[in-house]
């Protein structure tokens, strides 16, 4: 039985929207695909199953509304009568999407039971040796379960009344008897004895003068005047997510309780799901591709990984037990026993033949894992040993922090690199591009300018950046992308080379660059080249 | 430890001569044998990457003769037979304790539920 075409949006960490937007074209066949910052627009007809893949993306709604942003104007009573418009439609419209909405839900709504069990699957394990990447992934884990709509852009101000504040978002219940649960005027065959929830987020110009609980109490209103439904906070049937900023004025539904980053394979939780996955879509992995994270943790880009790739084989390394503990546990709770094996080992000295592996996926930690005052230090021998097990042509992928993301910058370019040259300011700006692209109309959004380091980083070329940058070993890796994330209170960069030949690599610091010749297409990441 | 990954391990302890460390040398104190669902294609991708001899030696080794040829026969592809001894050698037997022993300096390194560890000592890295 086909899916009728319906419209979706998404919610998008920062950064993972070309992600998302690639992902719902691929998996999905969607069209009408519109991307802005943090979220992605999209049409398909595709059934829950097939939503709930979703893997870059956080939340997924049922669209109800897209209009331009709602006019300004001195009168809140005229806003308000304006933010009311947006549900207040003739009976058979909330009939039609509460059908709809049913035929992904089935009975009652509560059919999303699968979820609930993964609310267990967030506690974390907490162990003397946890890094801070970890503690930091935790606190990322605990803010995105809270608001995960709130990453936004530097342009927005985030009015923190969703899941925290919902009460607020809508008055006790005795504000509804206000108004006849039947009034007259109105279609009796609307009152569907369902309960609601309003979750509001304003920001922008509108949250200067009306906040989002006044916001949500009118639509509230609104919808128990018009449908008949009664308000429950607590475990509504249907939540009715509205969104008004200075871009745009989303109405929606969401269709799961929890997040799509909620695996159900995945017990323990490390580096966010959906960033995993990102950075193993840019690994290119084909069937029979051997592919090793020598940083491993707890596992998390392996098991996206072997998720979306089961074809190919993964290693795991690390040199903590109770990371690769974790690891076990995850893998095993996933079934993948027979995909990952993991070893006791340390980046910096592989126990793995040179050029072996077809791609090399790893979060760096961003803490003082090595007890040493800087991680930049220790930045080379890890390149070095990751470049020597990658076969010519295989990919590798980096998660690093803002202070790795600038040292790796000067390390794969050639000291010679001239700043005036086209070259080596290719790479970000290109990957700025497919983020500037995507995020029509967020000309405030931090990223853009969240790369002081295609600057700052030649500078300190110049400089030598507190550290000898020399092109030692790593002229064989070729930049081809740089994405800017967010991972909640940081900011991240997926940094992604290929590997293209060990006899360019120039102990001599001869400054060979390969940078100069010709950059491999990029048609298998066409993540930049988004069409709107 | 699958043999799978056994063939990739190498001994990385300092100064030793080239290709000195590979292949190691497994002595298995416990040994699990587990079914793994057949993929004729993707243990077909596998033979180019392995090292021949080396797999050989430590099903041997295991006491496992596997009853792989002594190279990879041409049209080995579509042998169905041979792909499923081989996928058998490499995916379905386990080495869950024991130790790995390099070959030139003798160095063990252990091998605890099914992980080796191959992190070389402070001293000797």
């Amino acid at each position: 039985m086909s899916a009728a075409s319906g419209r979706f949006f998404c919610t998008a960490g920062r950064g993972l929207e070309p992600f998302l937007a690639r992902e719902v074209r691929a998996r999905l066949g969607a069209t009408e695909v519109d991307c802005v910052s943090g979220k992605v627009f999209f049409r398909a007809a595709a059934g829950l199953g097939e939503l709930r893949q979703l893997r870059s993306g956080e939340r997924l709604f049922l669209l109800l509304k897209k209009h331009g942003p709602l006019p300004v104007s001195g009168s809140r009573g005229k806003m308000l009568n304006e933010i009311k418009s947006l549900v207040i439609e003739d009976s058979k419209y909330w009939l039609d999407i509460i059908s709809v909405w049913r035929k992904f839900h089935g009975h009652k709504g509560k059919t999303d039971n699968s979820s609930q069990e993964n609310t267990s699957a967030l506690k974390r394990k907490s162990e003397e040796e946890t890094n801070t990447a970890s503690k930091r992934q935790k606190t990322e884990q605990v803010r995105a379960i809270v608001s995960e709509e709130c990453q936004v852009g530097a342009g927005e101000t985030c009015e923190s009344s969703d899941r925290m504040n919902r009460q607020e978002c809508w008055i006790e219940s005795r504000t509804s008897s206000e108004f006849p649960s039947r009034g007259s005027g109105e279609d009796p065959a609307a009152n569907e004895e369902l309960s609601f929830r309003v979750s509001c987020r304003c920001s922008g110009a509108i949250a200067r003068i009306l906040t989002s609980q006044e916001v949500g109490r009118a639509i509230g209103m609104a919808l128990v005047k018009q449908c008949g439904w009664h308000a429950d906070l607590r475990d509504p049937d249907v939540e009715i997510f509205v969104h008004l900023n200075d871009i745009y004025s989303v109405v929606g539904i969401p269709l799961f309780r929890l997040p799509l980053a909620n695996r159900e394979y995945i017990r323990t939780a490390g580096l966010r799901s959906t960033v995993a996955w990102a950075m193993a879509s840019l690994a290119e992995i084909r069937a029979g591709a051997l592919v090793l994270d020598p940083m491993c943790g707890l596992g998390m880009i392996l098991l996206e990984a072997a998720k979306e790739w089961p074809e190919a084989y993964y290693w795991g390394a690390d040199i903590s037990d109770s990371q690769l503990e974790g690891a076990d546990g995850n893998i095993r709770a996933a079934g993948f026993m027979d995909k990952i094996e993991l070893l006791k080992a340390s980046v910096k000295a592989l126990p793995l033949p040179s050029e072996s592996f077809d791609s090399v996926i790893s979060d760096i930690p961003f803490g003082k894992k090595f007890k040493t005052t800087s991680d930049a230090q220790f930045l080379p021998d890890i390149l070095q040993e990751m470049e020597r097990v990658l076969r010519v042509g295989g990919t590798l992928v980096l998660l690093l922090s803002q202070e790795l993301h600038k040292h790796v910058d000067g390390l794969t370019r050639c000291a010679g690199a001239d700043p005036a040259d086209g070259d080596s300011g290719a790479v970000p700006a290109r990957a700025m591009d497919g983020l500037t692209r995507c995020a029509e109309g967020a000309s405030a959004d931090g990223d853009s300018g969240a790369d002081p380091s295609v600057d700052g980083n030649l500078s300190s070329l110049a400089q030598g950046g507190g550290e000898p940058i020399i092109c030692r070993h790593f002229g064989s890796l070729l930049p081809e992308d740089v994405y800017a994330i967010s991972l909640g209170k940081t900011d991240a960069f997926i940094h992604k080379y290929r590997k293209v030949s060990a006899a360019v690599s120039s102990r001599t610091g001869t400054g060979s660059c390969p940078n100069t010749g010709t950059l491999p297409g990029t048609g298998s990441s066409g993540l930049k080249e988004l069409e709107s | 430890m699958k043999l799978l990954t056994h063939n990739l391990l190498s001994s990385h302890v300092p100064g030793l001569r080239p290709g000195g460390g590979f292949p190691l040398r497994i002595e298995a104190a416990e040994v699990r044998e587990r079914p793994v669902p057949f993929n004729a294609a993707f243990v077909s991708r596998l033979v180019p990457r392995l090292r021949w001899d080396a797999l050989r030696e430590a099903a041997e080794s295991l006491g496992r003769p596997s009853e792989l040829p002594p190279e990879p026969t041409p049209g080995y592809e579509a042998d169905e037979e041979f792909l499923r001894r081989l996928h058998h050698v490499l995916l379905e037997v386990e080495v869950l304790e024991g130790s790995l022993q390099c070959p030139d300096s003798g160095r063990r390194f252990p091998i605890s539920r099914g992980v080796p560890n191959l992190l070389l000592t402070e001293d000797e890295a």
